[in-house]
This record gives structure tokens, sequence and C-alpha cells, in this order.
């Protein structure tokens, strides 16, 4: 009788986890510049949802722009000044270049604000970016910053 | 984790608040100050009764009298301050007038939100402060720039209808209206706890640290539509400025501010209420918790007090997007989207093909986000996912852009739009000779047989399960069941190959060898596969294991194996069957065998009221059974 009382109870602990998960898979510091950095991660079971909650603290982060951000690396040339397009092109480099390719998207829409695009050139930027994707996203190594630098290329050219 | 450094000078404040309570004297030997005045009045008028004083301490009510969740020593000024308003008020009020050579980490910095309530409610005049004002804050709400507020819902996890408890954030929304750069505010478990068993045992019992985090909502989608793949409900709510702001306020002061973390009440969801509160002080929410909390009935109390502005938009995952693109593509061009996933095509051969230019589109669509799933599974490595996403992208860049809305996915009915997650029904019905009548009640949360509607279709997600049952011939009532929990997924097999699975366990009453039925500890988990077929509905087949536990059994336990085969059928909206046969060979233990046949129908009469009538035929060893029951539900 005692074995099963600590098997209900067991079992009663095991239903905990599927309350409210408590804990998420929270800002991966070391999410590199390139493609497929961030969209990989761990996932494997109940127990890898619990790892990796940081304490960086609420305020302060990269979230709101007032530092340089925690990524590692370095800076485009001409947008330098524009924190939120390098961190925001660099954390959803892959998002990004489907959208690039497919000429639509929230990725895309939110490049453009970042990129202060006028709503009238919208149009022309989304086709434009999508016909010169492939000088866009050059490598498989590329990081966002030759991204970055290869869209301002293109818009300055014409 | 770091500690302000301001907070070195707390237990200074404790002494000094220490020293004047204790020497009532120093009042007499000069002229009342300013700030006596002001304490004075706060006194007079009992601030520290005022409700947003309590929700901005997020002091409540327990047996000893007042305590606040917080449990940081780092979020109070007095030493009492965690079960002490009035001390706590006042120590505030005497820590705004304290000089500080640093502005951000002054108190009125730290502690904005009550800083901004308390000088409106005595009227207190900024000039008699060193700091009127935060920069930091100020500087902050800036660049947020914030317009909105939402509320967002994670639904079930594809093929895990559990993590329908999910989760619930909320969004800051920009001024710049781009969605993915809206601010997410999580509340979470801080743990690197991997062992499951003592990660549950210790949420249970508060043992982890709960923090307040701000992440980009890209982020968070990432996590949840791309890698978990979870559709997404966002409700906007009526925020106004001036809310937003006490909003921000209060989540500013609790930065690096921990409560001890619990999985029932004091989770989540139920600490977002608190910011809600902050926002908006007309609101009590954390007042209308019960003793636990899922997420789902955090956003109904949201909605019930008028938060919510309709309608709610729907965000689908990426499995359901994959599933969506799939469905516009003929069976060939599916093949070939495949092919180029796995590698069998180069992206390249699809230029010289006859496929229409939407065909052509639609193939590289579904091919990109088939090889992102894939690498989301790891079922693919980063140099063979990176090669063939650009160079399918390369070619998708070719086709031109896809006309708008083609691939919009029609929202489900939304999650609150279903039946509510307590049950409780009644029943009647005949066992053998006997007659009996029955109670149940679940405070959680969809079954396989109740109203789909605004739930997953083939999930099964029961909670505490209790159900009492009273023979009327015998004079008896017997706990029938007590289901911890009764779990079931039925996913059809798709694109994606998902496996059907079952977990129940719980105490049932059960025949034993002595042909009496007793109350055993049960466990019964299963595995198997489930097709849809639109004409004949869902079945599926499960191999499954059975294990019980009682002292009535001769060997003190009896396990075995087995499998089940059964079918779900909707013929309309309004009425549910689902048959099954089940099959267990107990070769542990107490050795038998035991078969059952039920036929289950349900009949929705509201959202909210279902007539469920349960037809079994069972089997155990030579002694066969009939039961028969009618009941009725309402849930809540």
């Amino acid at each position: 009788m005692k074995k099963s009382i600590s098997i209900i109870i067991g079992s009663a602990f095991l239903v905990t986890l599927f309350i409210c998960n408590p804990a998420m898979a929270v800002n991966k510091t070391n999410v590199g510049c390139g493609l497929g950095t961030l969209l990989w991660q761990d996932h494997d079971s109940v127990a890898s949802q619990v790892l990796a909650v940081t304490t960086n603290g609420t305020f302060g982060n990269q979230t709101f722009g007032i530092t340089s951000g925690t990524l590692e690396c370095d800076k485009p040339q001409a947008l330098v000044k524009n924190e939120k397009l390098n961190i925001f092109v660099s954390e959803n480099m892959d998002n990004l270049a489907k959208n690039l390719a497919q000429g639509s998207g929230e990725y895309l829409d939110t490049l453009a604000v970042l990129m202060e695009i006028p709503i009238d050139d919208r149009q022309h930027f989304r086709g434009k970016l999508q016909q010169n994707f492939s000088i866009i996203y050059t490598s498989n190594e590329i990081n966002h910053i030759d991204v970055i630098n290869n869209i301002e290329d293109i818009f300055s050219n014409i | 984790m770091k500690i302000p450094q301001q907070f070195f000078i707390f237990p200074v404040f404790c002494l000094a608040f220490l020293i004047l309570s204790s020497n009532p004297g120093h009042i007499q030997a000069k002229e009342p100050t300013y700030l006596d005045t002001i304490l004075q009045t706060a006194k007079k008028i009992n601030l520290h009764n005022h409700t947003y004083w309590h929700t901005l301490i997020h002091y409540k009510k327990d047996l000893f009298g007042i305590s606040s969740l917080i449990d940081d020593p780092n979020f109070f000024l007095a030493c009492n301050g965690k079960t002490d308003p009035q001390a706590e008020l006042l120590a505030t009020i005497k820590s705004f007038f304290q000089e500080s050579d640093d502005n951000k980490k002054h108190s009125m910095c730290r502690f904005i939100g009550r800083y901004y309530w308390i000088k409106e409610q005595l009227d207190i005049d900024p000039s008699q402060l060193p700091y009127p004002e935060c920069e930091r804050f100020e500087k902050i709400l800036d660049q947020i720039n914030p317009s909105s507020v939402s509320l967002i819902f994670p639904t079930s996890h594809i093929n895990s209808p559990a993590s329908m408890f999910g989760h619930t954030l909320l969004t800051i929304g920009t001024e710049n209206n781009s969605k993915l750069l809206a601010h997410a505010i999580n509340y979470a478990a801080f743990t690197d706890e991997t062992f499951g068993p003592l990660f549950a045992l210790k949420g249970l019992f508060g043992l982890y640290k709960g923090y307040y985090s701000i992440l980009p909502y890209y982020s968070k989608l990432q996590e949840y539509r791309d890698v978990h793949h979870r559709d997404i409900w966002e409700y906007s709510l009526n925020f106004n400025k001036l809310e937003i702001r006490r909003l921000l306020m209060h989540i500013y002061e609790l930065d690096s501010i921990f409560a001890d973390y619990y999985f029932f009440d004091e989770n989540c969801s139920y600490n977002l209420l608190f910011l809600l509160d902050a926002g908006r002080p007309s609101l009590n929410l954390t007042d209308q918790c019960g003793w636990w909390i899922i997420p789902l009935d955090s956003i109904r109390i949201i909605k019930l007090n008028n938060l919510v502005v309709e309608p709610a938009i729907y965000r689908p995952s990426k499995t359901t997007k994959i599933n969506k693109i799939s469905s516009l593509l003929s069976k060939k061009s599916q093949k070939m989207a495949m092919n180029i996933s796995k590698g069998i095509m180069e992206p390249d051969l699809l230029k010289g093909m006859e496929f229409t230019i939407e065909e052509k589109r639609g193939i590289c669509d579904l091919a990109a986000e088939h090889i992102q799933y894939q690498f989301t599974k790891k079922a693919i490595s980063k140099e063979y996912y990176l090669d063939r996403f650009l160079k399918t992208l390369k070619i998708r860049s070719l086709f031109g852009e896809t006309d708008a809305n083609y691939y919009d996915i029609e929202a489900p009915p939304e999650p609150l739009k279903g039946h509510g997650s307590n049950l409780f029904s009644f029943g009647i019905g005949r066992e053998h000779d006997l007659s009996f009548q029955e109670i149940r009640y679940r405070p959680a949360y969809h079954g396989l047989c109740d109203n789909d509607k605004g739930y997953k279709s083939g999930s099964q997600i029961i909670f505490a399960n209790t159900v009492l049952r009273y023979y009327s011939s015998e004079k008896k009532i017997t706990l029938e069941n007590l289901d911890f929990i009764d779990i079931l997924s039925l996913a059809p097999r798709n694109l994606f190959r998902p496996i059907s699975w079952k977990i129940k366990t719980g105490l049932t009453r059960k025949p034993t060898l002595d042909g009496i039925d007793h109350s055993v500890f049960n466990l019964n988990p299963g595995g198997g596969l489930c097709y849809r077929n639109n004409f004949i509905g869902l079945f599926y087949f499960m191999a499954e294991s059975d294990l019980n536990i009682s002292g009535a059994f001769r060997k003190d336990f009896t396990a075995g194996i087995g499998g089940s085969i059964g079918l779900l059928k909707k013929p309309f909206e309004f009425w549910k069957l689902h048959l099954y046969i089940r099959d267990i060979y107990y070769g542990l233990g107490d050795q038998h065998n035991a078969v059952q046949a039920t036929l289950l129908q349900n009949i929705s009469l509201d959202t909210d009221m279902s007539l469920t009538i349960a037809i079994s035929r069972f089997k155990d060893n030579d002694t066969y059974g009939t039961e028969a029951k009618l009941y009725w539900s309402t849930f809540f």
C-alpha cells in the first residue's frame, strides 16, 4: 500500500509539469550573427523547456535598444546608427530571408518600417529585394551586417 | 544574479526607520518638516489600506494576516514591509525625500509606480524632493513608444493537448505598428533543473524564484510558433496610454525582483494579472482567481472585466501554415516539394519544369517551410539546412510575389468560445442488476467527447476527474474514479506523421479476484496511430499497458499489456460518437484477461451543457457485465 501511495504522489507531481509550464527557454545570449543560429532551440522534452532562463533583468537588455545589444557582432557601415534594425535583422535572419525571396511577409514589412521606407514606396522596395535576393543572401556564412550592407547597396545604386 | 547596488543601503533605511519609530520624542524637538506633514496625512487617511497600494506591493490576505506575495527582500523598504503595509508605505514616502547623487538608483526611480501614485494621493510638492522625475524610465518609455497592450495565448503544442494549459504573456505594442517589434512580457520561474520529477516537486512547493522578463515578441513567436508549433491567439486589451504607462512603471519596479513560483496559483498567468491591476486601478483581477489558475481561465477573467477588444487575432503555427500551403498544391507538387526538402531533387530543376508559376511558388514555399521544420526538429544538420534553404529561396525569388491573402488561414473558433473548464455532472445508471446515481466534478479541462468548439479535436486533457456513485439498493457511496490525469491525443497521420498517445493515472474501481469491486491505483499509458477519413471519422489503434495496485489483489498488483481500437465520429456538429474495444492480458501479479467494449454518445445541448449516454459491455476472466448510464453535464 505504501508503494501505491508513493506512486500516487509521484503522478500528482507529474501533473504539475503540464500546468502553466513555468520556465521558458529565454534569451540565449550566444545567438551569433549568421543564419540558422536562433532557429534552433532545445525542445526535445518537457525537461529541456525548463532550461536556460536567464535573469538578465527585465529592463536594460537589447529589447529596448538602450544598450548596444548583447550581440558580439560587428556593425554595418551605413546604417550603423540604426541599432534596432541591426538587432532585428541579426535575430531574424532566416525568416527574413524567406520573406525576401517570397517578396512579402511580416518580416519584410518590419524591415521596411525599421528602414523608414515610406508606405508608397514599399511595393517597389519588396520587389527590388526579391529580384536581388541572390546578391543579398550571398552565402551560407553570411551575417546580418552583410545583409544590411547589401540591401543598402541595392538602393544606393539606383 | 546581480544585485543592484542601491540595495546595500537597504539595512540603513531599516535602521533609520526603527530609530525614528522608537523615539516618538523627536517631533517635539523641532517644527514638523514637510516630510512629517506628509507622513501624518498618510497615516490619517489610512493610505496603506488603499486597494491600489495592495496591488503595487502584491499584498494578499493569508492565514496569518496580510502578506506580500513578493519574496525578494529588495522589494521592501521597511524591514517588516512584507507583512506590514503601513510600515512599507511610510518607509517608501521617507525614501523619496532621501538625498542621493544618482537619480537612477534613487528610490523614486527604483519604485516609480509607488512614487507617482503616492505623490498624487498625498499631493506631494515635487519641488520639495531631490528628484521629481526618473530620467532613465522616461528615456526607456520614449524608446518603447508604447501604444497598446495585448494578451497572448499560445494554444496547445502539436500533439500535446496538455500544453494547452501552457502559458500566457503580455505584449506592449509600439507606435510603429510592427507587431514583431512589440515587447513581450513574461513571468517565468528561474531554474536550470532538468530532472523532471524534482522540477515538479520544487515547483509545487514554491522552491523556484519567478521573475518578470521582457523580450522582443519575435523571439517568443520563434519559440511558440516556429519551434513548438503552437497556434497563437492575440487578445487586444483596451488600455489607454496612461494605463500602459502605469503598467510599465510597475514592471520597472519589479525588475530583478523575485517571488516564489508556485505551479498552481502563483504562476505565470496569475502574476500577469498584477500588471494589469497596476495599469488600471479600478480592476482587481488578482482577487477574482480561485485556488488555482490555468491560463485560459485568466483570459476568461480578463474578458469578464471587459478588457478585451474583439475580435481576437489568430496567428497560425508553422505546422498549420505548412498544412495550408500543402493543401493548395497537387499531390505531384507536394511530392516535388518534399523531394527538394529531402535533397532528392535540386531546386534549380524546377525552373525548366512544366508547372504553372503559382505551383512553382507553392512548391518552393512548402519546401522552404519544411526544411526549416526539419531543422527545428534537429532532423538535419545546420550545414545541410543552410544549403537547402538558401538554394530553395534563391529559386523562389525568381517566381514573383504570391497574391495577397493566398495563404490566409481561416481562424478556428477562438478558445474562449468553447465550454468552461469546470465540469459538473449528474447521472443515473445501471450496473449488473444494481441502479446507481452518480455525480462528477472535473476542474479541468476537455474530454474527447466534449464539444470541440475552441478546442483541438481528438484531444483530451482531464485533470482530477472525481466521480462519486451511490447505489440506492445498498445505500452505499463509493468513489468510482479519481483520475489525476487522463490525457489522450489522437493526431491523424499527415505530413508530420504524428504518434497518437495516451496516459491515464488515478484511482478507479475494479473487480479483483474475490469478485468484488475495489478501489485500485491505476496507471495506463499507450501509443499508436490515428487516421482521418472524411466518411468514417477518426479511427485509431493503440498498444497499451496497464498497471493496477491494491491490497485487494492477491499479489498486491496486476500488470498487463494489450491494446485498443476505436472510432470517433461527429455525425453532426452537436453529436459525437466514440466507440472503442479494449483488450488487456494481465500476465504479472494477479493473472487475468479483461475485455471491454464501450459506446459513448455525447449530445451538446448548448456550449456549456451536454447529455451523455454510455453503454459498456465487459468481460473479466469469465465474468460478464454490462453497464449503462445517462448523464447531464454543465460546464462553468
